[in-house]
């Protein structure tokens, strides 16, 4: 009977330690877990600093964009049409009445066309705040920019301007790869023609441009990995899990496509 | 000699460090450990008491149960809440002992050790320290383990009544001496206590660190 008693004893005890061992190995379990998981959450927390300095980024570029255009309008255009109505002011004779009046008329012309050119810059200036009113204003604030020039002939279809919905980060970051692929094309493009079509489908944003310049070589320029900020472009699409289709080749154009997830 | 006894050392320390640091906590959970930690500690030295002058003292430990069913089954509402709404299944667990414990009343002598109802305690005890720690790996907001007061209260409860659960299970049936009066039950017990109090005394520190760190 003693003998009995011991070998429950032995096997209490034994069996004790078995349930005992078993929440050390699952607390050892749990620790790793909460490792992983700890990598896994310092992992994103990383990824969310790199999309936000990258956002930074793009908002820096879209001021610095509409800081150039400003510079040049006000140079080439606003300075110029001030300087000439300067010109004619000076070279009124106030004796030669007739002349004078004419004069007069043409500097207050001049005047006119000068304001609404400050008024038109004033725009731009708010181009930050067009993308706040949705992305279909700013695409297209951009696009009567180009067409300003007068150096293209433009096919727009831009489908966005009655879109309800806004998605703010996506929108800043399309709006700069539209400026992009424009500077793109005027620095090195020399198209004559542009099409450029927008859309939303099943919640999926399109953006194509069609320009028929002197196109260039893809492979010469992935192997080169530089230039025309295809980089920048090909890695902000990723940030938003964005398509972009590129096809080009010498004195053939360009065709660019972009879909990217909306909102 | 036998008053101050390891469990008794180990109630103590843990005692004067709930008073010390979670007593003062925002939460009411502080003042229930601590309130249980006193009557742990009553009621092991007035159990010595009565076993010197050889008077029976179960009953003792079958008021005490309720207090200590009452304690921690606040006390693992209290951490599994942060997860999840717990109300229903703390009601059937409650349900479930608090039949058992009848059921003890009604078919054994209150001078009997309510082993039933310690037993039935431990293993849904158990299931819901498992259920805390499924709770902690499914959650998507990271915690550091280490210095997670209630990982650790947690631990320690899983540890000393999932470890029990075979000491209740053959209790009375072995009753082997290791050393002069030393049982191994009793010795099971020790480590368990040590074990539980270790625990809950590192769980008080980690809350003390977080204290300091929020205020």
């Amino acid at each position: 009977m003693q003998n009995e008693t011991t070998k429950i004893a032995i096997l209490v005890a034994i069996a004790t330690l078995v349930f005992l061992l078993m929440p050390v190995f699952l607390i050892l379990y749990i620790r790793s877990y909460a490792r992983h998981k700890k990598n896994h959450f310092l992992e994103k927390q990383n990824m969310q600093q790199r999309f936000e300095s990258e956002m930074l980024q793009t908002r820096v570029e879209v001021q610095d964009q509409t800081m150039q255009s400003i510079a040049t309008e006000l140079h080439d255009n606003v300075g110029q049409l001030l300087s000439l109505t300067t010109l004619t002011l000076n070279s009124i004779n106030i004796n030669d009445g007739e002349k004078a009046k004419k004069k007069i008329d043409n500097s207050l012309s001049l005047v006119n066309k000068s304001i609404k050119e400050l008024r038109e810059l004033a725009k731009l200036l708010h181009g930050e705040q067009l993308v706040e009113n949705g992305i279909g204003h700013a695409i297209d604030q951009e696009i009567s920019w180009l067409n300003k020039a007068g150096a293209y002939e433009l096919k727009v279809n831009n489908q966005l301007v009655d879109l309800q919905i806004t998605s703010s980060d996506k929108d800043l970051i399309i709006l700069r790869l539209l400026q992009e692929i424009i500077n793109n094309i005027i620095k090195h493009a020399q198209a004559t023609h542009i099409q450029i079509d927008t859309f939303l489908k099943n919640n999926v944003l399109h953006l194509t441009v069609v320009e028929n310049g002197v196109g260039f070589n893809m492979e010469e320029t992935k192997a080169k990995k530089s230039g025309m900020g295809l980089n920048s472009i090909y890695k902000r699409m990723e940030m938003i899990n964005g398509k972009l289709a590129l096809n080009s080749a010498p004195d053939k154009g360009t065709f660019i496509s972009i879909e990217i997830p909306y909102p | 000699m036998r008053y101050l006894s390891p469990i008794f050392i180990a109630e103590v320390i843990c005692f004067i460090a709930a008073i010390a640091i979670i007593w003062k906590d925002k939460y009411a959970f502080g003042k229930v450990i601590t309130c249980y930690l006193g009557i742990a500690l009553v009621t092991e030295e007035a159990a010595v008491y009565l076993a010197i002058r050889s008077i029976h003292n179960l009953w003792l430990f079958n008021i005490y149960i309720i207090f200590e069913i009452s304690a921690i089954l606040y006390g693992l509402y209290h951490c599994i809440r942060a997860y999840t709404n717990p109300k229903p299944i703390f009601t059937i667990g409650l349900g479930i002992i608090v039949i058992t414990y009848v059921f003890f009343l009604i078919t054994k002598p209150f001078t009997d050790l309510n082993v039933i109802t310690i037993s039935v305690m431990s293993v849904i005890f158990s299931l819901y320290c498992l259920y805390y720690y499924y709770l902690l790996l499914k959650d998507e907001s990271f915690v550091e383990i280490k210095t997670h007061p209630q990982f650790w209260w947690v631990s320690g409860v899983l540890f000393y009544y999932f470890g029990s659960t075979m000491a209740n299970i053959f209790d009375g049936l072995f009753v082997v001496k290791i050393i002069g009066f030393i049982t191994l039950k009793y010795t099971i017990y020790v480590l368990l206590n040590l074990i539980l109090y270790s625990f809950w005394l590192y769980s008080f520190i980690c809350r003390m660190k977080q204290q300091k760190l929020q205020s």
